[in-house]
């Protein structure tokens, strides 16, 4: 299967951080660019930087928590490698989502929102991506694997369960 | 207003707004009632209820009234068919997510979820209930909330961001999950949260509740009158049933607090109920206090003061007003005190960290307290706080200053040598080493002048004596500077100009400056710093003298003073004694009476020999309290008119009670100089009496009755015969609190008043630490009312005293450990607290805690001028306690 390309790194230290958050003070509208940033440099946006983020910005450290707790793509803990987001959207659940999101649960051995300790694989599912054609839909980091069924996702994730 | 007004139609009536107001502004303005949930006159408007939509009849649409801005040939319906409809179901939905419990809801009909879901009909909810379940534990004494009854309606996120500054909580998820939270969705007490109360008075519904009542109940009476701690002088409503406190609410219709109050305000008044109160007089009789009729207790009181006034003479008698006391009682008790006993010697607690600001003030802006209003603070572009952390002393100005910060873009200059929490608000934190103050404002000062930054136009037209100040100046450099204080002589240069470029800047002074050693000149130079810049009077910035205590400006400007009559009108002066002796019908003493610390010493010698303490805790509240203690021991007579049996009470051969603020009437005048009426709303406790009623018995006691029957017509004399507070009267106080001293700046020049630094002695041998003495926000004063407050009381820590890391390290001290602080004075043993917020060489201890503990480390050292105690900070070392622990 394709490797993907979603970074994981270390866990970063403050210096780090500090660094990427200097870039944007005083910045209050680039709180999401920020964001986006940190979260392409770290995979994810690591709770300590809260404070400095609100420091640099002007914001009370409550207002960067409230926007990253509402935006579902903002994450505070680390992620897998590979993102894999089965789509649990009107269309794809008439063509059988349901089945293909117990079977991604079966292979990753995860429930919706873990990742694996080996920070490979994330398990979430998503409301709708837009190609009801293709339904049912996974995506894995940027890659959409469309017309699902259960032989197919034994060939993306079964690799998976094989190594357990 | 040269803006065009616009014109809409509002349910078929033509009515007119100026631009910028809100659909809502104009409906409620021309009478017509939009219901509304999150809508507050004091927060940024947000559209989050959606329950005050109309209906523009030209678009059909429907929008939200509070986020609607008025346009011209707008045709709005306020009540459409369509409007009405969608109200009920916007309702209904939020009632399909709230708990059936109103039956038992302590918000009862306060709730306005309840009122708006009955004003508009709705009666059964015909949806699918969706419970949400969400009791948060928290182990605060003070607030407690029921998310379940949230509607997310934002007033209490907003009121902690916008009007309180604190930023505690904000939104926390999306959609059903989404609820206000802290960070972390901590419980509020491992939270940034100050629990000032804000959010409990602002949420519409019973999702924020107080906590722990005393007494609880539906409101029967409610009273508006003025919060009895800090000097911040706080509108609030005491809501009353079966004449105790069922709660105590912000007004929202204060100019000066604006919905917001403090924890203290808010959850601390309920000392008036402590079983502690004293309910009868008391005479002691070997060594006992017996209880004893009003009759009899003021007959021992008159006997006593008149016998050693005929033995030995006016002089040898003190009297003590209160800066808690009203306008009222303190004009009253130096009436007493100079017709009745004769005698200049009578003092208040305030002017001990007051007298500083008087003549500091005084003799260079001809001021005698602050210069501008409190709106003028929060319109400021640069706010130099110095010597004071408004946070925990005065924390309706943190709030002022924070929302200047965030909201005008205000700059922040912050000059402290600890880490105060307005630090993290500051753009530029200068820490000098202690006492120095002096030498870095000189040195600001200084460039200035340099630079040529000074509003020449004020300078030249308003002020005297420029040129003596300049030449006294010349020494202090900025190198100089940096060598007194410490701080690099760059950041004093940059500190100068950013202060001097301002248009509007404000300095805002608390006890830090007016409590050291030199207070008078730590003042008179912030003064001139002020002076060349422009920066006093209307339009422009102020300087803010906070006060400690609610009546400390009033308690001053009705004379109890040594040396002033009433309205800072000098002892001495003929013109003034002239117009009192007439209207007393008595012969004023002469000569400038004792100041209280003087009064003390002199009862230690002997030539005191009778004291009368209205309000006050000096066994506590005055330096070296051992002397003082055996000073008041040693009196002939003394007697204390007190709420409680203080430690100073104790040593009184009469105690008096009385009544407190919330069963009185009469005025307190706050740091601003406003002044605003406190009015009873509960019956005086047991058999006390409000103080300006005892002053009154006993002067009749003592056959020299004054002829006033209610603190109302004291207060008609004082508009009379105190200039400064001509035009107060109680009619014209019922509608509006009044704000003194227009135009009491001087209308002669001003005059630039040079100040020397002058070093402070260096330590003794064996006091390597500076300690600094201050106020915590739980607690205040000497803590005889919030040790009292059922609430404020459990958050009552040890006694302790805070030092850095470092010298922890050095003491090989941690966190908990006993240690002994030892100053050449005195000692006390305390727990030990490492804190991140001292430099090296610096120790923190709290004001609070009885018994006199931390004064007892300070020596009686007077300001040569004011003859003020220096109570901020001393030297100490201090020793551990082996075997502890």
């Amino acid at each position: 299967m394709a490797k993907l390309k979603t970074k994981i790194k270390a866990e970063p230290s403050l210096a780090q951080i500090g660094k990427l958050v200097a870039e944007y003070r005083g910045q209050k509208w680039a709180l999401i660019p920020l964001f986006q940033v940190m979260q392409d440099e770290f995979g994810y946006i690591p709770p300590e930087s809260i404070d400095l983020i609100a420091k640099a910005l002007g914001l009370f450290p409550v207002q960067v928590q409230g926007v990253i707790s509402f935006y579902a793509q903002l994450y505070t803990k680390p992620q897998g490698r590979n993102v894999v987001r089965v789509c649990r959207g009107t269309a794809c659940h008439v063509r059988g989502g349901k089945t293909i999101l117990k079977l991604a649960k079966q292979y990753l051995g995860l429930e919706e929102g873990e990742t694996t300790p080996d920070y490979e694989y994330t398990l979430e599912t998503v409301a709708c991506i837009g190609v009801c054609a293709l339904a049912p839909n996974i995506v894995i980091g940027t890659t959409t694997y469309g017309h699902m069924n259960p032989k197919k996702v034994a060939q993306l994730l079964g690799e998976r369960k094989g190594r357990e | 207003m040269n803006l065009e007004a616009i014109t809409i139609t509002l349910n078929g009536r033509e009515v007119s707004g100026q631009p910028g107001m809100t659909v809502l502004d104009l409906a409620r303005e021309s009478g017509v009632a939009v219901p509304t949930l999150c809508h507050d006159p004091h927060l940024d408007p947000v559209g989050a209820c959606r329950i005050c939509i109309v209906e523009d009849e030209r678009s059909g649409a429907l929008m939200a009234s509070c986020v609607t801005p008025i346009a011209p040939g707008m045709v709005i319906n306020t009540e459409s068919p369509r409007v009405q409809e969608r109200r009920k179901t916007i309702i209904k939905l939020m009632l399909a997510s709230h708990p059936d419990s109103c039956l038992v809801c302590d918000k009862g009909n306060r709730c306005q979820l309840r009122k708006v879901a009955s004003d508009i009909g709705v009666g059964l909810v015909e949806f699918q209930r969706i419970p949400q379940l969400a009791t948060i534990e928290e182990v605060n004494p003070f607030i407690e909330r029921d998310l379940s009854k949230c509607i997310l309606c934002a007033k209490c996120i907003r009121a902690c961001q916008e009007l309180v500054g604190e930023g505690a909580i904000d939104y926390l998820g999306r959609g059903f999950a989404s609820k206000p939270a802290t960070l972390g969705d901590l419980p509020l007490e491992k939270s940034e949260c100050t629990f000032c109360g804000t959010c409990v008075a602002l949420c519409p519904t019973g999702a924020i509740m107080e906590k722990d009542k005393v007494y609880t109940g539906t409101t029967t009476t409610t009273v508006h009158t003025v919060c009895p701690f800090c000097g911040c002088g706080c509108g609030v409503y005491l809501e009353v049933k079966d004449n105790r406190l069922v709660r105590v609410r912000p007004d929202a219709d204060s100019s000066l607090s604006r919905s917001t109050l403090c924890v203290k305000g808010s959850y601390g008044c309920d000392f008036v109920h402590s079983s502690d109160r004293l309910s009868s007089p008391m005479v002691k009789v070997n060594g006992n206090f017996g209880v004893v009729s009003w009759e009899e207790a003021l007959g021992v009181v008159a006997d006593a003061f008149k016998r050693i006034k005929e033995t030995h003479g006016s002089s040898s008698l003190v009297v003590f007003g209160s800066s808690k006391c009203t306008n009222e009682e303190n004009y009253l008790l130096q009436r007493f005190a100079r017709c009745v006993l004769s005698t200049n010697n009578i003092d208040n607690g305030s002017r001990l960290y007051n007298a500083a600001t008087h003549v500091g003030l005084w003799e260079t802006v001809g001021c005698r307290g602050t210069t501008n209003s409190f709106d003028d603070l929060e319109r400021s572009q640069v706010i130099l706080v110095i010597g004071t952390d408004p946070t925990s002393s005065a924390p309706l100005v943190e709030y002022a200053i924070k929302r200047a910060v965030k909201r005008n873009g205000a700059k922040l200059l912050l000059i402290d040598p600890r880490q105060t929490k307005l630090v993290s608000w500051a753009n530029l934190w200068l820490k000098p080493k202690v006492g120095t103050d002096v030498a870095l404002i000189n040195g600001m000062a200084k460039v200035i002048i340099d630079e040529n930054m000074l509003d020449k136009e004020c300078v030249a037209g308003k002020t005297t004596n420029l040129e003596t100040l300049a030449k006294d100046l010349q020494e202090y450099t900025p190198g100089y500077v940096e060598k007194i204080t410490g701080i690099p002589s760059d950041d004093i240069c940059h500190a100068a100009r950013f202060f001097a470029k301002a248009g509007r800047a404000s300095i805002v002074y608390g006890d830090g400056i007016t409590q050291n050693i030199n207070g008078v000149g730590s003042v008179a130079a912030l003064a001139n710093l002020a002076l060349m810049t422009g920066n006093i009077g209307d339009g422009r910035g102020g300087i803010y003298a906070l006060q400690m205590e609610n009546n400390a400006q009033g308690a001053c400007d009705m004379g109890t003073l040594p040396d002033f009559l009433p309205g800072y009108q000098g002892v001495e002066d003929a013109q003034a004694r002239k117009i009192f002796e007439a209207r007393w019908g008595c012969q004023l003493p002469v000569g400038v009476g004792l100041t209280a610390l003087e009064a003390i010493s002199g009862a230690e010698e002997g030539k005191m020999r009778g004291m009368y303490i209205v309000g006050e805790n000096p066994a506590v509240s005055f330096p070296n309290s051992n002397l003082v203690r055996q000073a008041l021991e040693s009196l002939d007579f003394l007697v204390v008119q007190d709420i409680f049996l203080t430690e100073t009470a104790k040593l009184a051969k009469v105690v008096l009670p009385v009544a407190s603020f919330a069963e009185k009437e009469g005025t307190f005048t706050n740091f601003d100089g406003t002044v605003q009426r406190i009015r009873k709303a509960l019956e005086p406790f047991g058999n006390s009496l409000p103080d300006w009623e005892v002053i009154l018995r006993l002067a009749t006691t003592m056959n020299s009755s004054m002829p006033y029957s209610s603190p109302q017509e004291v207060m008609k004399e004082i508009a009379e015969l105190v200039p400064l507070y001509q035009g107060v009267n109680y009619a014209k106080l019922d509608v509006k609190s009044y704000r003194l001293g227009k135009g009491q700046i001087a209308s002669e020049k001003m005059k630039f008043s040079p100040v020397k630094y002058i070093p402070q002695p260096s330590p003794e041998d064996g006091y390597p630490l500076t300690l600094f003495v201050g106020t915590t926000l739980y607690q205040f004063g000497s803590g005889s009312r919030t040790l009292r407050a059922s609430r404020l009381r459990k958050l009552l820590p040890e006694a302790f005293v805070e030092l850095s890391k470092s010298d922890s390290r050095k003491l090989k001290v941690k966190d908990g450990d006993r240690v002994k602080v030892v100053s050449p004075t005195g000692e006390v043993a305390v727990l030990v607290r490492i804190s991140d917020t001292l430099n090296q060489g610096m120790v923190f201890m709290p004001a609070f805690f009885p018994e006199g503990l931390v004064n007892g480390l300070f020596d009686i050292v007077l300001d040569p001028r004011t003859k003020a105690p220096a109570l901020k900070t001393c030297q100490v070392r201090l020793e551990r306690i082996e075997g502890d622990g």
